[in-house]
């Protein structure tokens, strides 16, 4: 076909003009692939520290609302004695709060205000709602074991909540029928260092619990040392860590599972209606809330990602209409030649476009295969991004020690970034390559149309 | 065939108007061999541009078979290029990347002929000017005569009524330019082609039937050449 004929003629005569600009097509569009390849594995490691931070299959979480801010505005400090949160320590110079109770154990919940679990059987209720679990977070402290942390979790719906993700590697799990048992689920790094095995006995609160297995936890969760049945957790720990208060039918946090993605939206807004004076939290809301160098690898592709990729296309489009817009003007003769002969305009710009075009695929092609290629670079780095739950859902803000103050992360995972190109990308990758082609050719058209064909042939003339 | 009254055709330079042609009148009848002399910038160029509808006038008219060119859309205009009018040029304008075969082929692809059609008449075009053996070199594997054939092929392809050649032998050596007005004028007689050559060259001009000469874009015949 002599139009396939011409377009080949002219590509293959300017193979390095050619060239050039489907690199530059190239580039552009490969820098898009490898930013939207590598947003891709931040959202799925967003997704696995979420399910690590929160378990698998929360969509919504609920708590109490916190105690914090308002205590740390009751609060004046002074050189000797720092503000915590707000409360300041009893105690000159002994600024640990000492466990009050005999056996020298306190077990509290981190500062915070508690959801009644009769929420969460209402919750569970709630149309949407596929699953509900209401957990009781604590931290213990004792002479002889030091800080630990301990989970009160509904034994009957273990499938969401912070058990989801862990697997078990001896013993079992909780069963239905353990929920007013004194047994316990221990931590496997915990149990090391404690010298515990399944059978092995621990006593919190003055209540001996027996291990009934070891967990595993999700690679790079922080998860708490032991898990007992909720109920349990509520008879043993106490309002705050003075040994006051009472925890019966408290828990801290309500892990919910929403009947599919797209009920999420109705699912929160009922809980908000439900629980009006509690904080209620999806889990993709819950991203923003995580600190650490996977909010930071979120920014980089984000808003960063996103500008150096405008730019890098706009600068292809350019380098391809200037070096089109070049062409055309070297071929005003031909063109003006071709309309002598009786070729009607739209045929010239037909040829014109079509080349641009084969640029603009050729480009696009290479672009996918550059950016399967920093796609891979990423991946082989294999850069780990950890999460910090800094939200107020977990996180306890400052133990003193010693009289220094000292950050605990609650909670923080790490996963590695593996970014992933999918196909919507590599057809986006195609369209914009071509586009920048078409729009590269339409210069050139628009030159031919203004092209006069005496003007044109008088400048070979 | 060809009627031109007052044809006038102004450029602008800085704001001031150019005349390239000014006050033309002209009957070229079916079939003439005219030829064009002038100096360079006389404004011979401009008068195959008009003729050849490749250019508008800026007064006067333009009439080729009673119609007035200067009123017809350029879609039309093309039309007309495609079927009627062949062009030769002194620097051959033939496309690099075509073959001499489909340089020829170029000139039949706006009328729509289909492929088969094509490749006869290309064949029969290229014989006719002695290239048979030449059809799939590029222009540039082709000698300066070779390639003037090539566009002379191409501009008679079609079945034209009327040919411009505009200094057809300008780039050629004196043999060659022998062998081009040769065969140019064998065309002529052996199709009945109106032909409006330009040239410098006197002994090609006498050549023609009638001789015209333009001079600061005034056109005046030669009365030594009227009715050869």
């Amino acid at each position: 076909m002599f139009f396939v004929t011409y377009l080949q003629r002219e590509l293959r005569r300017r193979v390095r003009q050619a060239v050039l600009v489907a690199l530059g097509l190239a580039l552009g569009v490969g820098l898009v692939v490898t930013v939207a390849a590598a947003s891709a594995g931040v959202s799925k490691a967003e997704v696995g520290v979420l399910s690590g931070l929160y378990g698998v299959g929360t969509d919504i979480t609920v708590t109490g609302p916190s105690a914090l801010a308002a205590m740390a505005r009751a609060c004046t400090p002074t050189p000797t004695v720092p503000c915590f949160d707000g409360r300041p320590y009893r105690g000159k110079g002994t600024p640990v709060p000492k466990p009050s109770k005999s056996n020298g154990q306190i077990l509290f919940p981190p500062l915070f205000n508690q959801v009644s679990a009769s929420a969460v059987a209402a919750v569970a209720r709630l149309h949407d709602v596929a699953a509900a679990a209401g957990v009781l977070t604590l931290v213990g402290q004792s002479h002889q074991s030091g800080t630990y942390t301990v989970d009160g979790v509904d034994t009957g719906h273990t499938s969401v909540g912070p058990l989801s993700t862990a697997t078990i590697s001896s013993g079992h799990f909780f069963t239905a029928a353990d929920s007013d048992a004194d047994v316990a689920l221990v931590d496997s790094s915990y149990a090391t260092s404690n010298n515990l095995k399944v059978g092995s006995a621990i006593t919190i609160k003055q209540v001996r619990f027996t291990v009934i297995g070891i967990v595993s936890p999700q690679p790079g969760t922080s998860p708490p040392d032991v898990y007992i049945p909720l109920a349990r957790a509520q008879a043993v720990g106490t309002g705050d860590k003075d040994g006051a208060g009472s925890l019966a039918n408290d828990v801290n946090l309500i892990y919910v599972a929403a009947a599919s993605a797209a009920d999420i939206p109705a699912v929160q807004g009922e809980l908000s209606r439900l629980l009006p004076g509690d904080t209620v939290t999806a889990a993709s809301s819950l991203a923003s809330e995580v600190t650490g160098s996977l909010s930071d690898a979120a920014k980089l592709t984000g808003d960063l990602g996103r500008w150096v990729s405008a730019l890098a296309l706009i600068a292809a489009f350019a380098v391809a209409c200037l070096l089109t817009l070049a062409g055309v003007s070297r071929r005003s003769a031909e063109f003006g030649a071709l309309k002598s002969l009786g070729w009607r305009t739209r045929r010239i710009v037909a040829q014109v476009l079509g080349e641009s075009l084969v640029m603009g695929i050729a480009g696009g092609a290479a672009g996918v295969g550059v950016g399967f290629a920093g796609a891979a670079i990423i991946a082989d780095i294999a850069p780990k991004v950890s999460g910090t739950d800094s939200s107020a859902i977990g996180s306890m803000q400052q133990v003193i020690q010693n009289g220094s103050p000292a950050p605990v992360v609650w909670r923080a995972v790490s996963v590695p970034l593996s970014p992933s190109v999918t196909a919507g990308v590599i057809v986006l990758a195609v369209v914009l390559a071509m586009a920048g082609g078409l729009l590269a050719g339409a210069l050139g058209a628009w030159r031919i149309a203004r092209l006069r064909p005496a003007s044109a042939l008088t400048l070979v003339a | 065939m060809y009627q031109l009254t007052g044809l006038t055709r102004l450029y602008h330079k800085d704001r001031r108007p150019v005349p390239a042609v000014t006050g033309v009148d002209l009957v070229i009848g079916d079939g003439e061999w005219l030829a064009v002399q002038g100096r360079t910038g006389s404004g011979k160029s401009t008068l195959l541009n008009l003729l050849g509808a490749l250019d508008r006038p800026t007064e006067g008219t333009v009439e080729l078979d009673g119609t007035d060119l200067g009123v017809l859309r350029e879609t039309q205009l093309t039309r007309l290029r495609a079927q009627s009018i062949g062009f030769i040029f002194q620097t051959f304008n033939l496309i690099p990347t075509l073959s001499a075969a489909e340089n020829v082929e170029a000139a039949l692809i706006p009328l729509g002929v289909s492929q088969a059609g094509r490749r006869q008449r290309v064949t029969a075009a290229l014989d006719a000017v002695g290239l048979p053996d030449r059809a799939k070199h590029l222009p540039t594997e082709l000698s300066g005569g070779q390639q003037q054939r090539v566009a002379i092929a191409r501009a008679l392809v079609k079945d034209p009524t009327v040919v411009l050649a505009d200094e057809p032998t300008g780039n050629l050596d004196e043999d060659t330019r022998d062998d081009i007005i040769a065969l140019l004028e064998h065309l002529w007689r052996e199709r009945g082609l109106t032909l409006v050559l330009v040239t410098h060259d006197s002994a090609i001009a006498r050549r023609a039937q009638r001789t015209a000469v333009m001079s600061n874009g005034r056109l005046t015949i030669r009365q030594d050449s009227a009715n050869r």
